[in-house]
């Protein structure tokens, strides 16, 4: 079983990220995460950018979901208005 | 077959296909659940679905397939599509509903 600090650890270390948030516990955890690196990606490769720097935890059967918002610094600045 | 095939030719074959914990019917995970009251909401009441707790080569093999660690996982005429979250969101902005237009539930 992983918690919330660890999983936000692990994404900081492998993706620059303006902002990241994850919360939750046992097998439900979301993520909010804003990165410049997310510029010119699609949904899909955008989850498969977190989901890969997870995927040993994925794999292990440690962590079962991460529900995440997955956006770029100018996305956010539009959806906080 | 080996399983990645057999995988291809699932999503080539169906227009819609959801790999899910459960049936569309008895789901037996909230975010396949999730998946399938989106899926309806998009006045799809029926599509080909596929239960990974009745098949252990699908449930792991659809994780390489996509490079993507859990289930549900949506595809449209043989494209991924994404997750829960991702149906959700495009749900939200219409474009799943743009996506699925023309697509008629089976038989």
């Amino acid at each position: 079983m992983m918690d919330s600090e660890q999983i936000k650890q692990i994404i900081a270390d492998g993706l620059r990220c303006e902002v990241l948030h994850v919360e939750g516990e046992g097998e439900y955890f979301q993520a909010l995460v804003v990165s410049a690196e997310f510029a010119g990606k699609n949904r899909v490769q955008r989850q498969q950018m977190v989901n890969n720097l997870l995927r040993t935890h994925f794999d292990s059967g440690a962590l079962h979901s991460l529900s995440m918002k997955t956006i770029t610094p100018g996305e956010w600045s539009v959806l906080r208005g | 077959m080996d399983v990645q095939a057999l995988i291809k030719e699932q999503v080539t074959s169906n227009p819609v296909v959801l790999y899910m914990k459960g049936s569309p019917r008895a789901p037996m995970c909230g975010f396949s659940q999730t998946a399938v009251q989106i899926l309806q909401a998009c006045n799809l009441p029926l599509f080909f679905s596929v239960n990974v707790l009745e098949d252990p080569a699908i449930r792991d093999g659809i994780k390489v397939f996509s490079n993507w660690p859990t289930i549900p996982q949506l595809y449209i005429r043989g494209e991924f599509v994404g997750g829960c979250d991702i149906m959700r969101e495009m749900y939200h902005s219409g474009e799943l509903q743009k996506l699925l237009e023309g697509i008629a539930a089976p038989d």
